[in-house]
């Protein structure tokens, strides 16, 4: 196992913590800290998963989770990112998709047969002759899928559901989108923050460059989440992602929980009065020559494995970038020790002049107009050529690193399916959002801006529009955001390359789907012209990471390839869920559908066969001999469907310590209980909760009779922000408490109702109401409410006429 | 998507609560000189109108009005009048 | 290099001022039916007619299921045509279709549920379309994931198995169709919008396009969930239509699991496994109608609890991609296919709500043979717009989900 660096301030792993875990049968160790795949990486794993189509092998490439690269089965469970997945005690990690291993896969040699296999091309074979067809389909279906999941998977963990609302709703807890919280959270209002990662900062969390007085980016994002965390009004939800946006700013993501957390993960659907993008950026794919080779790696990704997860990636890296990132990234890795023989940029000039001067004073070569053309190297990259753009010049270096990165690309990905159009800007080389849709704003790195002082305020006027969206900001307060905006740095240039100068045959712009260059030109040539249908052609972008490989090249190629003007480049169309979320996370809670009666318990331990009837639940036979003539003969003779009491009264008596826990109008019943159990000696912690300050009831009867009363509301307008079962939780886990607990739910709830039929009916009824059923006091279709045995109120109404 | 509506007596709610109640047709044909196609006509068909309609609703889970709103079928938003455009 | 790459239908030409036909609608109704007047009719002088590209609508947009277990006795022998169509257009078209021949499981929840599928069942017989009645024991043969336990919302009673059902790559059909129909000489422009029909003493003289204006004496609307809005846009024509999005999604690629379709109506919800090992799911329409094709927060979610229930090893996996797509309903759940009644050359296909994939084939050869005649063909004269006014409505409820926004 490598060494990891623990002396980083950036760092997020604790190396004073091992933590085992099982792959491919043998236990490894890993961080505190760290996520799966740089577990893995740290134990040596440069392999983690072989391709789709063509068995190759592939390797850590993002860390953003954007492609199928390092999908594995954990627990069972097929298709984990193991990029964005925190490693747990006790994992059990396996590859997916190989005959044999990554490492060795006996598949591999399809890699060779792609001139067999071009775009489309099972549309135009294996139906001559029509009976070899059922026989391929079965081999085509044997070979497709990546992860395996057994039909009796039963899936372990917690789910739940939480459906907040707010004023503003931030997605993007980076510099611009903790500003535009805190922006919006000063002006007074309920701000929800999420954030993908499991903490606050974005891209400056890694970062070490100065960002303004000797303060490092770091510093900064350590700040400003400080900032965040104080102030009391915004709430933030980490380890959450965005997956959707629909009109009128309903919000829908989800959070993975942490040790404490007694969720594994939850669904979380949020309702804003107006919305702030601040995703940011993904690094754009660079598109040479075995662009995916194992080593190949983005500058990001390679930043970060050193600065937040204390490990360099290699010992020799080659850079072949197009952005000031990427310069960062090897003064960084440089000055924590790996050998850079040369950096390739993209850029012939725009460089940041600090950076250069920074990369002069390292004595590390950097090649301006050059590219990566060529990753060497059967499994794992082991040389690389490098060509200037024009493709005269060419350099051979070895490396096992070759970070490669093209420029960046926005995540416009809440907008867009938000119904925010896409236009293609030539100065950014952005797909920049316009016509955004009503109380939806965009800010920071996104919308081009690079430049730190730039992207905070960008945030600040984001966060102010959705304040103002709410009517909580002037318009001066508005104005003089505006003027700082117009003050600071605009948009930075975006680099135009879309492909290093090669012909395409292992160039891959889709990783999931294995669609090469070639491939798309094949598609452009059988008349599939626009990117949506080269989409479905050539599978580009409907793999396991959608778009988020091919979703800027595909277009810009297109238009390339076909020799269109700028107006003409089309995005390709975003589809929810911006992150593949699991089914079991989706269905939350998955509470039953149907309403159950209220003596449910007692006809079910009666043997009771049940049947959904309408919404209801309820009992339908009593025996397997489905023809209920021993019910039917009951109602003629007798009496039948008896079954009362109407559930049970409340036991009452002296446990010690007993929390009572009621919402909405289901504090009324409770409150007799609460009654009952405070007199009979116990301590009474009672919590009470509403969706909102309005709809709070009997908060002064239950402080007078409890020793506590605890009240919480969904939105935070009175009492603690919060579910009842927040504090619950927290009164659960004092150990060494006895404790009962009570919830109230309303009576009365229309369609509990039981017939009481028979010749006998009055007769049981008269035994157990305390009401005359006579049949002149109680009439026919008269309609009465009375109390059962003295304790349970019920409305009846009387049917029969005898 | 997350279609809200506008009950005139719950005011801006979420449109799960209601159910669609069909296009506005005018009054119900008077049952004198009633035609199957008038009838049909009543009864059956549409314009299907892919822009801004006026359209009855019902508040099915909350005061139980009837109601018409305009909405453009082409962004589920409502619309203060038929001519509005955006 | 194996295969050369070139244009599948055809070089780009420009529009002509006259066509024999022009069909509306660069879906698959229009195609089939302009293959079929090609091919059995000899008439190839046709231009289809799309503001987008082809397959852009429904076409490209449904989960490929075929199937031809409907309930009455107009309906079923015209889907039973298709299903059979599907290995022959193969042939024909010497494009793969891929036709996965894997079955269709309509899972039933009540006891109600099981008596209506005794009757879809006797009507699916008497016609020779292979469907029979399964218990919950044999469903779960079938299809191991399955969840046939007492404690679900919607308990399994048994099932309607219909093995000649299955599924179709349905972009292959788009292209194979394309091709074929190029190949005969039929012109297909894309990017190309009709804004009008022109007449002249109730007979249709031209199509007026964004390119220009086409002098034609026939023309068919068959532009999927558009076709209402067009027609009454064009003529004034008012159609028994409600138009709703209907969406669908899939999940993450996985190793073969689901044999066959699997569907059911309580949950609101079908799921099938794709060639490519994606689970493909969906139901829902939108209760409002709507041509937004936009997908709901709401939708998903019904879907993963639905799936946790019924088929609850897939709440391991993750979904990928959520779509949406335009059902054009109709009152009893049948199509209208009609011409040369309103106005003289003027054709309609058009009310298919969700089943205009499953029956594209069968309805391309009998409209173009209905165009290319000017007589109605028998099996299409009971879906003439005039049965509204007759009040002969046809209860077509074999369809999974059984509700308008009337409803």
């Amino acid at each position: 196992m490598m060494n990891r660096f623990n002396h980083l301030p950036t760092l997020k792993i604790d190396t004073s913590e091992k933590i085992p875990f099982t792959y491919k049968g043998k236990q490894y160790y890993g961080t505190k800290g760290d996520t799966v795949a740089t577990a893995l990486y740290a134990n040596g794993v440069r392999i983690y998963a072989r391709s789709l189509k063509y068995h190759r092998p592939r390797g850590l490439y993002s860390m953003d989770g954007e492609c199928s690269n390092t999908m594995m089965e954990i627990n069972g469970v097929p298709n984990v990112r193991t990029e964005t997945t925190l490693l747990k005690p006790g994992m059990v990690i396996k590859e997916q998709n190989v005959k044999g291993s990554a490492e060795n896969d006996l598949m591999g040699f399809i890699d060779k047969m792609d001139w067999a296999m071009p775009a489309g091309f099972y549309y135009d074979t294996m139906h001559k002759p029509a009976r070899i067809w059922p026989v391929a389909m079965k081999q085509i279906r044997k070979a497709a899928g990546i992860g395996k999941l057994s039909p009796d998977h039963h899936m372990p963990g917690r789910y739940d559901e939480i459906f907040p609302t707010c004023d503003v709703c931030v997605i993007g807890g980076g510099p611009a989108g903790m500003t535009a919280a805190l922006a919006a959270a000063e002006k007074g209002l309920r701000v929800i923050l999420m954030e993908v990662r499991p903490w606050l900062g974005g891209q400056f969390d890694y970062r070490t460059a100065e960002y303004a007085n000797r303060q490092t980016c770091h510093d900064r994002a350590v700040q400003l989440a400080k900032e965040v965390e104080k102030t009391d009004n915004i709430r933030v939800f980490t380890h959450t992602a965005n997956v959707g946006a629909y009109n009128n700013n309903l919000i829908t993501g989800f959070q993975v929980g942490t040790e404490k957390d007694s969720f594994t993960e939850r669904y979380i659907e949020i309702r804003a009065n107006s919305v702030v993008v601040a995703t940011g950026c993904i690094e754009r794919p660079l598109l040479f020559e075995n662009n995916e080779r194992p080593g190949v790696m983005q500058a990001g990704c390679a930043l970060r494995l050193a600065n937040t997860y204390g490990m360099l990636p290699g010992k020799t890296g080659v850079f072949s970038i197009g952005h000031d990132l990427g310069l960062e990234a090897a003064v960084a890795l440089h000055d924590l020790g790996m050998t850079i023989p040369m950096i390739a940029d993209i850029r012939e000039d725009g460089q940041d002049p600090a950076l250069l001067k920074a990369v002069t004073d390292r004595k590390i070569t950097l090649l301006k107009g050059w590219v990566a053309t060529e990753a060497h190297g059967r499994k794992q990259v082991k040389k690389v050529t490098l060509k200037s753009l024009d493709g005269t010049a060419e350099k051979t270096f070895d490396c096992d690193v070759l970070v490669a990165s093209a420029g960046f690309t926005p995540l416009t990905g809440p907008l867009v399916v938000n119904q925010a159009k896409l236009k293609y800007d030539a100065h950014t080389n952005f797909f920049l959002p316009t016509d955004l849709p009503k109380k939806m704003h965009a800010a920071g790195r996104l919308l081009g801006y690079e430049n730190a002082e730039s992207i905070e305020a960008s945030g600040q006027l984001a966060g102010l529009k959705a304040a103002y969206d709410c009517e909580n900001c002037s318009i001066a307060d508005l104005g003089e955001a505006k003027k700082i905006m117009e003050s600071v740095p605009g948009p930075a240039r975006g680099t135009k390359l879309v492909m290093a100068p090669v012909k395409g045959r292992k160039t891959f712009i889709c990783f999931d789907e294995d669609t090469s260059i070639k491939n798309v030109k094949q598609s452009i040539d059988k008349g599939f012209d626009v990117p949506e249908l080269i989409k479905r052609f050539s599978g580009a972008g409907l793999g396991p990471g959608q778009a988020g490989i091919p979703g800027h090249n595909l277009p810009l190629f297109t238009a390339k390839y076909q020799a269109l003007p700028d107006i003409k480049i089309r995005p390709t169309t975003v589809r929810p869920p911006l992150v593949p979320t699991l089914i079991a996370t989706y269905a939350g809670t998955n509470h039953t559908m149907l309403k159950r009666t209220p003596i449910d318990d007692l006809q079910r331990k009666d043997g009771g066969i049940f049947r959904n009837i309408g919404v209801w639940q309820r009992a339908r036979y009593f025996s397997k001999d489905f023809t209920s003539r021993k019910e039917i003969e009951n109602v003629r003779d007798r009496i039948a469907n008896l079954l009362g009491p109407l559930g049970q009264p409340t036991h009452i008596e002296k446990v010690g310590r007993v929390v009572c826990v009621g919402g909405g109008i289901g504090v009324a019943p409770l409150h007799p209980i609460a009654k009952g159990m405070k007199q009979a000696g116990n301590e009474v912690v009672t919590i009470i909760g509403a969706r909102s300050r309005e709809l709070v009831i009997l908060e002064d009867e239950m402080t007078a009779i409890a020793d506590r009363c605890i009240c919480c509301t969904d939105d935070g307008s009175y009492g603690r922000k919060a579910l009842v079962t927040e504090p619950l939780k927290e009164l659960c886990i004092i150990p060494g408490m006895t404790t009962g607990i009570f919830s109230g739910k309303p009576h009365g709830c229309h369609g509990g109702d039981q017939p009481v039929p028979g010749p006998n009916a009055r007769k049981v009824t008269e035994k157990v109401v305390n009401i005359d059923v006579s049949n002149e006091a109680f009439g026919f279709s008269e309609c009465k409410e009375f109390k059962v045995a003295d304790t349970i109120p019920v409305k009846a109404m009387r049917l029969g006429c005898g | 998507m997350a279609l809200t509506i506008t009950c005139p007596i719950c005011g801006k709610r979420n449109g799960y609560e209601f159910r669609y109640g069909g296009e506005e047709k005018g009054p119900r044909p008077d049952e004198k000189d009633l035609t199957p196609e008038s009838w049909c006509d009543y009864v059956h068909m549409n314009k299907c109108v892919a822009g801004v309609q006026q359209e009855w609703w019902f508040h099915r889970d909350g005061c139980g009005s009837w109601f018409t709103i305009f909405r453009d079928t082409t962004t589920n938003l409502e619309k203060e009048t038929p001519e509005a455009k955006e | 290099m194996f295969f050369k790459s070139k244009p599948m239908w055809g070089k780009k030409t420009k529009l002509k001022s006259s066509y024999d036909v022009v069909l509306i609608g660069g879906g698959l109704h229009s195609l089939a039916t302009a293959y079929y007047l090609a091919k059995e009719h000899g008439i190839t002088d046709v231009a289809i007619i799309e503001k987008n590209y082809i397959g852009y609508g429904g076409a490209g947009r449904n989960t490929a299921i075929v199937r031809a277990n409907q309930r009455t006795q107009y309906n079923v022998p015209l889907y039973k045509e298709a299903l059979d169509l599907w290995p022959v257009l193969t042939k024909e078209l010497d494009y793969n279709l891929m036709f996965n021949n894997c079955g269709n499981l309509n899972l039933m929840h009540s006891e109600a549920a099981m008596n209506a599928a005794r009757m879809n069942i006797a009507t699916a017989q008497f016609h020779g379309v292979e469907s029979h009645l399964i218990d919950a024991k044999e469903a779960k043969e079938l299809v191991p994931a399955l969840n046939i336990s007492e404690d679900i919302t919607f308990p399994i009673h048994g099932a309607m198995f219909h093995p000649p059902g299955g599924v179709v790559r349905h972009d292959a059909v788009v292209w194979g169709l394309a091709k074929g129909a190029a190949k005969m000489g039929v012109e297909i422009h894309q990017q190309t919008e009709a804004t009008g029909i022109s007449t002249k003493n109730g007979k249709v003289t031209a199509v007026v396009t964004d390119k220009g204006i086409i002098n034609t004496k026939q023309v068919l609307i068959s532009a999927g969930g558009y076709s209402a809005s067009l027609i009454h846009g064009f003529l004034g024509i008012k159609l028994p239509i409600s138009v709703l999005t209907i969406q669908a999604m899939v999940t993450q690629p996985l190793k073969p699991i689901l044999d066959h379709v699997v569907s059911s109506g309580a949950y609101h919800c079908y799921a099938n496994q794709t060639l490519k090992g994606e689970i493909a799911t969906g139901a829902h329409m939108d209760q409002w109608p709507n041509y937004t094709t936009l997908n709901t927060a709401h939708y998903i979610k019904h879907q993963a609890e639905a799936l946790s229930e019924f088929l609850p090893a897939l709440r391991g996996v993750r979904f990928m991609r959520i779509w949406g797509g335009l059902a054009d309903m109709t009152p009893d759940m049948a199509p209208i296919m009609d011409g040369n009644e309103q106005v003289e050359g003027f054709f309609m296909d058009c009310g298919w709500g969700y089943f205009g994939f499953k029956s594209c084939s069968a309805v391309g050869r009998h409209m173009a043979s209905f165009m290319a005649t000017n007589t109605c063909p028998d099996i299409l004269k009971p879906f003439a717009l005039k049965r509204y006014q007759e009040h002969r409505l046809m209860g077509e409820t074999a369809a999974l989900v059984n509700y308008t926004p009337d409803n």
